[in-house]
């Protein structure tokens, strides 16, 4: 049984006061996550990324099309109790405490008394909020909602959980927190379902990923699989570079790009290896800052599929 | 599974006492005190019927204030908030959401009257201790008079019935106008009896039958206003009673029937 | 499916709750006013208490003023029109330039009971306080004259008001014509006639008085048939020496062409021991306004009205 399986999913709004047409924002998506897989969702910023997301948890209702979650049709409320979500940018009630937050939906989970107590006290301390739980959510930060957001959607032990946007507003230190979180509920046996429109987050934790723009699916698959993510050269930063090096190595660079007094950003090609430019590099006295694989970014491949787009209302 | 709705209702309670709206009670206490001073000052032996009035009828404006301030945004300060995101995906069906936001209301409202109705009397009390007794010649009815609760009952009922009026235009509006609707409607409510009389003194026969539906579909809050024969002793008959309570029941059920099939459609944003 | 049948539900709650006022209005009849309606009686203060609504609730209470009068018209309690005068005077209060709510008052509140509420002097005072408010109208003049004409006999004092209104800008010629004619006639039913038929006329605005306008009229026509029909009385009398017992003794006697029948479609009705004529109690136009008494000058030449 798949954890998530959407069929033709689609949803248009109607815009415009007098007589309303039809925007798609999602046009047919087929989607298909495994049990067990940590999945991301990924797209530029109005691909409708959340639109979907809205469609599954049923905070909206799709026009045509059909989704399911382990196996139930979305808004079953058995499903419900099997599921965790977070939302992106979450509020909460800004008069309840984290700890109060955390019982009242615990209670709606039909936990009780000290079973109750013992999760929520727990959850709180994975999501790192100590005596602020204490603390009305009206004195809340951004970063520290957004634990308290996690820690809402984690509250049932939930085995399918959906993340939108959980870096948003996270520091470094927190965005590695999560990206932990994540990995450990992979452990546990939980299927992760999350969007983001940031690639490296995608990179180090997904199994299989799906790209969303236009509201159209123009991907999917294991990343590696994935041919416009490949890698198509090397970024290599060097120090103590003279311009008479450089000068005999410009053949071989496809971009130099001056940083400092003797540092530069040199875009080298995949082929040749780049080891033999840097010994010619190291022996000619310059030294290595730093080598790093020059991918397409996601937004390169946004821009280019976007521009590719056919227009996307649709005229009935 | 229908655990759910008292837990939603206990919250909202919450909700408004963290925001202060008991502090209502305060301005209602010093109301009734300072007033039964000095119109103790004022006049002799109709301080009593004054005070009474002024009670009963306090008690019902703040009632309102109270049912529509707060009921115009149980629903809709919850979507634009968007913390409605995160309830409605836990095990809970949006039908059980909206019951529960109306008894969280009522809840609140029943704290409210409950205490106002411990203040009237409380005031009363001591008033008739400064005039030397329970009841005095000259008046229609002892000063602390259980008769008032009847009234506060059929009070109560209307507050109820104005809570699910405004819960309902909440479910899909935004606050400014759910506002103004809902005291629209209140007005309308209290002039209801007028509809009724149109039939004594217009022809038309199309008017009077317009004039007859929209009595019995609007809110008929008028007749649920005995304040005035209250404090003239005059109680309100049993049968009387339950008939509008039954009628208070009854529509509101539906109004709630009519905010869960609207919200249970609604797509949000 | 469900949807249907939450609207079925939806339905049957709506009916439940109609039937539910139904029967608690069976049992428990709501007073079409009372006085908690009048919390404020006074006029002043309700202008202070209606903000800046003062039409509206001029409107409001004005309303009230006709399903009062409506009211009690068509119910078969003993009738109260103490609330009347009130409710004129808050409406007016609020609203002074509310015209049909002075005349309509004046005219229902100076019809003796039970047509109105037979306080003639209220009547004044309201058409006065109209005078006040805008003494541009001439057409409260002319009411004010009629009431002292009407209802209180006192024709020196209706001319005064007749002359007084077409001394106005704009007040129309024949109210002039109509003081003299007040002074030499005094309570002649044509000036009656007269004057009604004005009111009739200058009522362009308002149905109700120009339906009582027009009611009066066909009364006064009653009059008139009344009058033709106890000469006939009379003449059989004269003929036979006895008193007629019903109406088809008079046809009988070639007096009558058949059952005499007031404008309004019902039978006279002929007391057969004093020989007095009337309309029936049934009639639209019972019951008979009283006429204005004589004036003690009587013109010379002057008919004296008869007494009903």
């Amino acid at each position: 049984m798949l954890a998530i399986r959407t069929e033709d999913l689609t949803k248009d709004f109607a815009v415009g006061f007098w007589r309303p047409r039809p925007y798609r924002v999602l046009d047919k998506l087929n989607l298909e996550v495994g049990q067990g897989d940590v999945f991301g969702f990924l797209g530029p910023n109005g691909a409708g990324k959340t639109t979907t997301l809205k469609l599954l948890m049923q905070l909206l209702f799709p026009t045509s099309g059909r989704a399911e979650i382990l196996g139930r049709p979305v808004g079953d409320i058995e499903v419900k109790r099997r599921m965790g979500y977070l939302p992106e940018s979450p509020y909460f009630y800004d008069y309840l405490t984290a700890e109060e937050l955390l019982g009242y939906f615990a209670g709606l989970f039909g936990y009780r008394g000290q079973e109750r107590d013992s999760r929520v006290s727990r959850l709180l301390d994975e999501v790192g909020i100590g005596n602020e739980r204490r603390l009305q959510l009206r004195r809340f930060s951004k970063g520290m909602l957004q634990r308290v957001g996690i820690a809402q959607a984690l509250i049932n032990d939930p085995e399918v959980v959906f993340f939108d946007e959980p870096m948003s507003g996270l520091d470094p230190l927190g965005r590695r927190e999560v990206r932990n979180l994540i990995l450990a509920l992979r452990d546990r046996g939980a299927t992760v379902f999350f969007s983001s429109h940031v690639l490296s987050d995608a990179e180090t934790l997904c199994s299989r990923v799906a790209i969303l723009a236009g509201g159209r699916l123009v991907a999917s698959g294991a990343i590696a699989d994935i041919h416009a993510f490949q890698v198509h050269g090397w970024e290599l930063v060097v120090s103590n570079l003279s311009p008479l090096l450089l000068e005999t190595l410009m053949p071989r660079v496809t971009r130099a790009t001056p940083i400092s007094d003797g540092r530069y950003s040199l875009d080298l090609p995949l082929d040749p290896p780049p080891e033999r430019v840097l010994d010619e590099l190291i022996n000619g006295g310059a030294r290595l800052v730093s080598l790093n694989p020059m991918r397409r970014t996601l937004e390169d491949f946004f821009v280019e599929r976007v521009t590719h787009e056919p227009n996307r209302r649709v005229d009935i | 599974m229908t655990a759910v709705v008292p837990r939603i209702a206990v919250n909202v309670f919450k909700e408004s006492v963290r925001d202060k709206v008991l502090y209502n009670l305060v301005l209602f206490a010093t109301l009734l005190i300072a007033a039964s001073y000095l119109i103790g000052q004022l006049t002799a032996g109709q301080d009593i019927k004054i005070i009474k009035d002024l009670g009963l009828a306090a008690t019902s404006i703040f009632g309102l204030f109270i049912a529509v301030f707060i009921g115009i945004g149980l629903v809709s300060k919850e979507v634009d908030r968007r913390s409605i995101y995160s309830l409605l995906t836990k095990p809970i069906r949006r039908a059980e959401f909206i019951v529960g936001k109306y008894l969280g209301l009522v809840l609140t409202l029943l704290v409210n009257v409950s205490a106002m109705t411990l203040a009237l009397y409380a005031v009363l009390g001591y008033m008739a201790w400064r005039a030397g007794g329970w009841m005095m010649p000259g008046w229609d009815r002892p000063a602390v008079d259980p008769l008032l609760l009847e009234a506060i009952a059929l009070i109560f009922c209307q507050l109820m019935i104005v809570t699910a009026v405004a819960l309902f235009f909440s479910t899909f509006s935004t606050p400014m106008l759910s506002a103004a609707l809902t005291f629209g409607l209140y007005v309308v409510g209290q002039f209801n009896a007028d509809l009724r009389n149109f039939e004594n003194v217009i022809d038309s026969k199309p008017a009077i039958y317009l004039a007859r539906a929209l009595y019995y579909l609007l809110p008929n809050l008028a007749p649920l206003d005995q304040k005035a024969a209250v404090v003239h002793g005059q109680g309100v008959p049993l049968m009387y009673m339950l008939l509008s309570v039954a009628y208070t029941v009854v529509y509101i059920a539906a109004l709630l029937l009519g905010a869960v099939l609207i919200f249970s459609r609604r797509d949000f944003k | 499916m469900r949807n249907v049948a939450s609207a079925f539900a939806l339905i049957l709650l709506i009916g439940l709750a109609v039937l539910l006022q139904m029967a608690r209005d069976a049992r428990f009849p709501p007073a079409p006013i009372d006085e908690r309606l009048l919390y404020v009686t006074s006029g002043e203060v309700a202008k202070r208490l209606a903000l800046s609504y003062d039409a509206l609730v001029a409107d409001m209470y004005w309303i009230r003023a006709i399903q009062h009068y409506g009211g009690e018209r068509g119910s078969d309690r003993p009738k109260r029109y103490d609330l009347l005068y009130p409710l004129l005077d808050l409406t007016t209060s609020l609203d002074p330039r509310f015209t049909v709510a002075y005349r309509f008052g004046a005219i229902f509140l100076m019809e003796p009971y039970p047509g109105g509420a037979g306080r003639p002097d209220l009547a004044i005072k309201l058409l006065e306080k109209g005078i006040q408010q805008t003494p541009e109208r001439w057409e409260y003049y002319l009411d004010i004259g009629f009431v002292y004409y009407w209802r209180l006999s006192d024709y020196k004092k209706a001319a005064e008001w007749f002359q007084r209104g077409g001394d106005l800008p704009g007040g129309p010629w024949w109210l002039r014509t109509y003081a003299a004619v007040t002074l030499a006639k005094g309570g002649d039913r044509q000036s009656s006639r007269f004057l009604w038929r004005n009111i009739s006329e200058s009522a362009t605005d308002n149905d109700w008085l120009k339906q009582n306008a027009q009611l009066r009229l066909l009364q006064l026509d009653a009059l008139d048939q009344i009058d033709q029909l106890r000469a006939v009385v009379r003449e059989y009398q004269r003929r036979t020496g006895k008193m007629p017992q019903s109406w088809r003794e008079l046809v009988a006697a070639g007096l009558l062409r058949g059952e005499p029948l007031d404008s309004s479609g019902s039978p006279y009705v002929l007391d057969s021991s004093t020989g007095a004529v009337t309309v029936s109690e049934k009639s639209n136009l019972f019951p008979l306004p009283v006429e204005p008494t004589a004036t003690p000058q009587a013109a010379p030449g002057g008919k004296t009205p008869p007494v009903s």
